[in-house]
């Protein structure tokens, strides 16, 4: 690995100040979570800070704390002390199931909530370091190439499609992300937080170098809210969803009052299936409807040369999840 | 696991003292205590660490390459290229790609060295650096500037024949044999147009199979050290005796001027029983720079810079009568070997059948990929797949149950000789049977209504199990302790369990009195090396030879006294003339496919071998189980794609890879057919190779049960599922 | 079958050298404090930003100054000795350098020496007490877990973790709890037997006063 100095924060605040003085420096900075993602582009020398700042010795970002409205979930709380978290479990099950669906336990016991979702992409091109537009390049490879595992929905110039398994579950709850950098907090919802590759091929979402993800609002549950996570993967374990469907449902007497279904795996950012949602708002739960929930979800998709498969797999996911949840009485 | 000796068929085997009895392996406590000793373990005094720049262009002419930057780096003590080092790998290209053979080393005309120029694919070795620590070695190669002349790839051995193709060597893309002739490997039986003419019906199908990777848990390292003009080589190898001689002559060394150690080694999977380029490149390094080295390649170097099964495609065309008899196999396959032929490029199967009239023509073909070598099985999986699909095809189409099919027309005599024994109709009856064939296959294919579909497969296997060349010392001294030498490493297949075993029974003592030696030149003697199933079978052999002899000293000399020692020696090199030996084995599998989401699942593997006598039932057991847990991964998951532009490889490690988890595979149950054809140890077959070999064939048939679908292409993923059935 | 051949073969050394001075890093379960080699070459780089962190390895604090780069496999297998823990892929995706981190699972590869800093680290050292295999290690012997082996720590830590909390685990438990450890020996069904075995034997022995 290239040389760097690894720096503790203290605080959020120390966290951006260490991060802002290595810029002023000169030198670059890289804030770490668990690690589990940036040591592996640190040492492939993609990513190649002089500073690592690291966050988990932020006292306190690593708790579920309860109010109100919701509960609030810092950024720096493990995959797996979230997906075993009674309060989550209880009131955000799609949320636990998203958790401990992520890679195995070595990587939940390690990696964090805000770091999951900041994870760089998966696309082999960008993983193998081939000059792609998110390696500072100008082309994307995957577009005329293996694209298997790429984008069918919001590609362009990129085709990757978002990693994290967290990340549709939380834009599915209509999460807000709390946001620090040196001009102070900003507050998102979790849908902004993410970027297309149209609005910049080289990140994923809005954050700053020098800003860090503090935590995460996950709004209290609405009367006959149930959720799932579904996820599809290439082996049993220890990788990330080939698709994944994170449906949020309030359902009364078998009829739907609300939906959301976000999609993982099938767009660089997690992609609302907002006419889907529509499909089911009102109506009475049948197989017929969560099919026809499946078929609206991936209409406009645009499948590369590989890929097309996902389109039939997406619908059928769609379609479980929803029959799962509305057989949950 | 279920054990029977003897079968309906077979002659019941005479129990013996420690043979066949489950015991632990010798050295386990080793394993599970972190005492084991990988190559990756040692540690030297003044030890330098060394890094490996590879190509990253999958075929280009090196023009300069600058080295200045790196030198004057403090630390850096020594930098290898093709300018300063000429050392030519013997084992890693040969004409037929035929191993063991110094002569055909010599006259292969594609020769591959440490460093080549031009380089032909993206993982060729440039340049290596030692220095004092890891990361300064890591940071030299960063500086070293190469510049390169980029030259045209192809990466696809049907591509690489087509004109106005790349020519990867002057000679062109196909590789020569061993009499260095370019021509294919051809295979006649019969006349094959009688048989086609004898045909009611010919079906034709072309299959692939993908490029899969040992994926070795350890990946490749190695420590050199010079004292004098005599070299210490720490280096994972099933072979010590091979690696040790082959280092000995590439760098044109007196065999007694070097020594090859390898305590314990992190899996093998073929292409371990030679010397590698990392061995000559460490050694070199070392010498240059006058100090030992370690070098340790990464997992992702493992993955582009070594060797994987060679990737084929093969069309088909088979004759069967009205009542199904096959009389007339013809095959046409492409292997391709990346730039170099490490290995045959041989594509088994067809020899399954008894069919008279048969033609093959394998064409071993030069890429610009990663060199294919040997890997568990080495021309045996892609090639039973493909024709065991035909096969299981063709039964469907005349309306036959396959296992009935296989019946009819398996091999029940090689060409010209006989078996040794034979029991493969015992193997497949039984399997059925122990499986409940009739209940779990489907005799109309997908007919599960609803999503997730079930279906049933079968495939089987004969395998070489030949006996041949290989040596043992065993010793006693006065206080009644036997010491065993022996040259194998223990790859993970419990090598030295099984010889201590062996020797225990044969000189009536317990598995505790015998001490075994092992893997290290300079203390064991030749050892055939741990590939092709064959260490039990040969090295056992010697085992058995010389505690015999060991017992006649005894007798004649009495015990020693003192500080004396007995030692006796055994070098057997039996033969089977006009006989065939080959072990054999069915494997039957329940499969479940999602065909929404295009999931399989392996709900029930069963598998019946016979592999001669079992000597140690644990290890024999653990054997089939992790073979067939391989073979799913190459049946279900793993495939090292190239990217078609660049000719830069996607699949470098296991993420990408899909090696199957923990949860992947499920439990497999395995039975032994014991019998004793006087041959080998007490009549041990082979069995390393055994476990993987029909997997893909078994599973793929099993899908094409559940959904009526037939998957042409390894590996059958979801997107290959899906495609089919949309 | 076939008569001896009296062919005298390679009778040198390997009666009388047995095995020049090696130096390997063995598994000191004293974990005697020693500086190796390797630090001192470290030190050449000047530059190079170090830090002291104080650990307990095995049941030891220790008190070590390291460089910043360093992963914890790193520290453990160059400059502590401790090579039991191996490394596979170096790239959380193979689980052959799992160690328990505070108790827990974790990818020694994938963890700076320096977020180790106050926190307990245990390797496959550690397992054995007083010179007794643990339960587990017993029962990878005993169902061959280990093939080539170079798994097999990783597999005993993660298992040891599991056993800690779910002291009679199902099959099912210890596939998934070991998810994050391949054996591309795929040797996945001797060591779902072994962690099964132990769990079961757990009871006895403790009831037994550890005795096994
Ligand atoms: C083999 C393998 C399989 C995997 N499979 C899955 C999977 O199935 N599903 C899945 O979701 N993920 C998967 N992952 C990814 C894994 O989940 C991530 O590595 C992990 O979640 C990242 O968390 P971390 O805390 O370790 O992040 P880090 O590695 O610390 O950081 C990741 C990135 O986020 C940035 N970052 C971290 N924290 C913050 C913060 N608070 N504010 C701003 N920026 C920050 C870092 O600078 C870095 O760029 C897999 C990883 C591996 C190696
Ligand atoms: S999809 Fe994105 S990451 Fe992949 S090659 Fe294209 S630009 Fe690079
Ligand atoms: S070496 Fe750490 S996970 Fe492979
Ligand atoms: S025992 Fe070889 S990798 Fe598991």
């Amino acid at each position: 690995m290239k040389t760097f100095a690894n720096a503790n924060a203290l605080d959020l605040r120390h966290a951006v100040t260490l991060a802002q003085q290595a810029h002023q420096d000169g030198r670059t900075a890289s804030f770490a979570g668990g690690g589990s993602d940036l040591l592996a582009l640190v040492k492939e020398r993609m990513v190649t800070p002089d500073v690592l700042v690291n966050l988990k010795t932020i006292k306190g970002l690593n708790q579920v704390t309860s109010g109100k409205g919701g509960a609030t979930i810092g950024g720096l709380i493990t995959l797996d002390a979230l997906g075993r978290h009674a309060l989550v479990r209880r009131q955000w099950p799609l949320l636990a199931q998203a958790a401990e669906s992520v890679a195995t336990p070595q990587i939940r016991n390690v990696a964090t909530l805000a770091g999951n979702v900041c994870q760089r992409p998966w696309c082999w091109y960008f993983r193998n370091g081939f000059p792609c537009l998110k390696n500072g390049g100008r082309t994307c490879f995957s577009v005329t190439g293996e694209n298997r595992f790429h984008a069918i929905f919001g590609g362009g110039p990129s085709y990757i499609v978002h990693p994290s398994d967290v990340a549709p579950a939380l834009v599915a709850l209509d999460a807000t992300f709390r946001i620090v950098g040196p001009a102070g907090e900003r507050v998102l919802p979790a849908a902004e937080f993410f970027i297309l590759p149209r609005q910049d091929a080289a990140r994923e979402n809005v954050l700053a170098h020098d800003e860090v993800l503090a935590s995460v609002e996950v709004p209290a549950p609405r009367l006959g809210m149930r959720s799932t996570y579904h996820k599809v993967l290439d082996r049993e374990a220890w990788t990330h969803a080939v698709v994944s469907a994170a449906v949020v449902l309030a359902i009364d007497n078998n009829v739907c009052h609300d939906a959301r279904i976000v999609l993982g795996g099938v767009a660089p950012v997690p992609w609302r299936a907002h006419d889907a949602e529509r499909v089911l708002v009102g109506q009475r739960m049948t197989p017929e409807l969560a099919a026809k929930a499946g078929e609206v979800a991936l209409a406009g998709a645009r499948p590369l040369e590989k890929n097309a498969y996902k389109i039939p797999l997406t619908k059928s996911l769609v379609k479980r999840a929803v029959l799962a949840l509305s057989a949950l009485g | 696991m279920s054990q029977q000796r003897g079968g309906s068929s077979s002659a019941p085997i005479a129990p013996m003292k420690a043979i066949g009895h489950a015991t632990p392996r010798i050295d386990a406590v080793e394993r599970v205590t972190g005492q084991a000793i990988y190559t990756r373990d040692v540690q030297l005094p003044g030890m330098l660490y060394a890094q490996v720049l590879r190509s990253p262009h999958p075929h280009a002419r090196i023009r300069t390459i600058d080295l200045s930057k790196a030198r004057a780096l403090p630390g850096v003590k020594a930098i290898l290229t093709h300018e300063n080092c000429q050392v030519v790998w013997g084992a890693g290209s040969i004409s037929g790609g035929s191993q063991y053979n110094d002569q055909m080393k010599k006259i292969t005309k594609h020769r591959r060295y440490a460093f080549n120029n031009p380089v032909r694919f993206v993982g060729d070795p440039v340049a290596a650096v030692a220095a004092v620590n890891r990361h300064i070695a890591e940071d030299a190669i960063q500086v070293i500037t190469v510049d390169y002349e980029v030259l045209p790839f192809v990466l696809e051995p049907e591509d690489a024949l087509k004109p106005g193709a790349p020519q990867i060597w002057s000679e062109g893309n196909v590789s020569p044999n061993n009499k260095n002739e370019i021509e294919p490997m051809t295979q006649r039986r019969g006349n094959i147009d009688e048989g086609f003419h004898q045909a009611a019906q010919v079906f034709e199908g072309r299959y692939t199979t993908a490029f899969c990777h040992n994926a070795q848990m350890e990946p490749r390292a190695c420590v050199a050290r010079w004292e004098g003009d005599t070299l210490t080589v720490y280096t994972p190898t099933g072979g010590i005796s091979n690696c040790h001689h082959d280092i000995a002559r590439d760098l044109g060394m007196p065999d007694e001027k070097v020594r090859v150690i390898c305590q314990y080694m992190g899996g093998n999977f073929g292409n371990k029983n030679q010397n590698q380029d990392a061995d000559l490149i460490t050694a070199m390094l070392a010498k240059e720079a006058g100090a030992p080295v370690k070098l340790e390649l990464s997992r992702k170097e493992d993955f582009i810079g070594m060797h994987g099964r060679w990737p084929t495609v093969q069309y088909y065309k088979v004759g069967v009568t009205r009542d199904g008899t096959v009389t007339a196999i013809q095959m046409r396959a492409y292997s391709g070997m990346g730039p170099y032929r490490k290995n045959s490029g041989g594509i088994a199967g067809i020899e399954l059948y008894q069919c008279p009239n048969i033609e093959s023509r394998i064409y071993p073909v030069y890429t610009n990929k990663t060199v294919s070598g040997n890997y568990r099985g080495p021309a045996d999986p892609q090639g039973y797949y493909p024709i065991q699909s035909m096969m299981d095809d063709i039964a469907y189409k005349l309306g036959m149950d396959p296992i009935e099919f296989i019946l009819k027309n398996m091999v029940r005599q090689p060409p010209n000789a006989t078996f040794t024994n034979y029991t493969l109709d015992e193997c497949i009856r039984r399997g059925a049977e122990l499986f409940d064939w009739k209940k779990r296959w489907k005799p109309r294919p997908g007919s599960d209504p609803g999503p997730i579909k079930r279906g049933a497969g079968v495939a089987f296997m004969a395998f070489r199990s030949g006996v041949g060349m290989s040596s043992a010392v065993i010793q006693v001294d006065a206080t009644r302790r036997y010491t065993l030498f022996v040259g194998v490493t223990d790859v993970g297949a419990g090598a030295k369990t099984t010889m201590d075993i062996i020797a225990a029974d044969e000189l009536g003592v317990a598995v505790s009195d015998v001490k075994v030696v092992w893997g290290d030149t300079d203390r064991c003697p030749y050892s055939v090396g741990e590939s092709g199933s064959r260490t039990t079978i040969m090295t056992g052999r010697a085992v058995i030879e010389a505690a015999r002899d060991l017992k006649r000293q005894i007798a004649a000399e009495g015990w020693p006294t003192g500080d004396a020692v007995l030692t006796a020696s055994a070098s057997p090199n039996p033969k089977t003339p006009g006989q065939v030996r080959n072990c054999f084995g069915a494997n039957f599998v329940e499969v479940e496919v999602d065909v929404e989401l295009g999931d399989v699942r392996v709900l029930k593997y069963l598998t019946v071998h016979e592999s001669g006598r079992i000597i140690n039932p644990l290890t024999a057991t653990s054997q089939i189980k992790g073979g067939v847990g391989m073979g799913l991964g190459m049946a279900l998951h793993e495939d090292m794609l190239y990217d078609r532009r660049t000719g830069r490889p996607l699949v470098t490690g296991y993420y990408f890879d899909r090696v199957p988890t923990h949860r992947d595979v499920p439990d497999i149950e395995v039975t032994f057919i014991e019998t004793d054809d006087g041959y080998g140890p007490y009549g041990a077959k082979s069995i390393g190779e055994s476990g993987m070999i029909q997997t893909p064939a078994a599973i793929s048939n099993a899908i094409f049960n559940a959904i009526g679908r037939r998957m042409t292409d390894l590996p059958i993923t979801r997107d290959k599922i899906l495609g089919a059935l949309a | 079958m076939s008569k001896k051949r009296k062919q005298e073969i390679s009778r040198r050394e390997f009666l009388e050298g047995t095995g020049a001075a090696v130096i390997v890093a063995s598994a000191a379960p004293a974990l005697a404090a020693q500086v190796p080699a390797a630090s001192a070459a470290a030190s050449e780089s000047s530059t190079v930003p170090r830090t002291t962190v104080r650990v307990i390895v095995n049941g030891t604090p220790r008190q070590i100054e390291i460089e910043d780069r360093w992963t914890v496999a790193e520290l453990l297998r160059d400059h502590l000795g401790l090579t039991g823990t191996k490394i596979g892929c170096d790239r959380g995706e193979c689980g052959a350098c799992t160690v328990l981190l505070d108790g827990k699972p974790a990818y020694a590869c994938s963890n700076l020496a320096a977020w180790a800093d106050g926190r307990t680290i245990d390797t496959v050292e550690g397992l054995a007490r007083g010179g007794q295999l643990s339960p587990l290690q017993q029962a990878f012997v005993e169902h061959d877990a280990p093939q080539c082996g170079f798994c097999t720590s990783g597999q005993l830590m993660t298992a040891t973790a599991l056993l800690a909390g779910t002291p009679h685990p199902t099959p099912a438990q210890v596939r998934a709890a070991l998810a994050g450890n391949l054996c591309r020996c795929a040797n996945y069904n001797r060591i779902v037997e072994a962690v099964v075995a132990a769990g079961s034997t757990t009871g006895r022995a403790t009831q037994a006063g550890g005795a096994q």
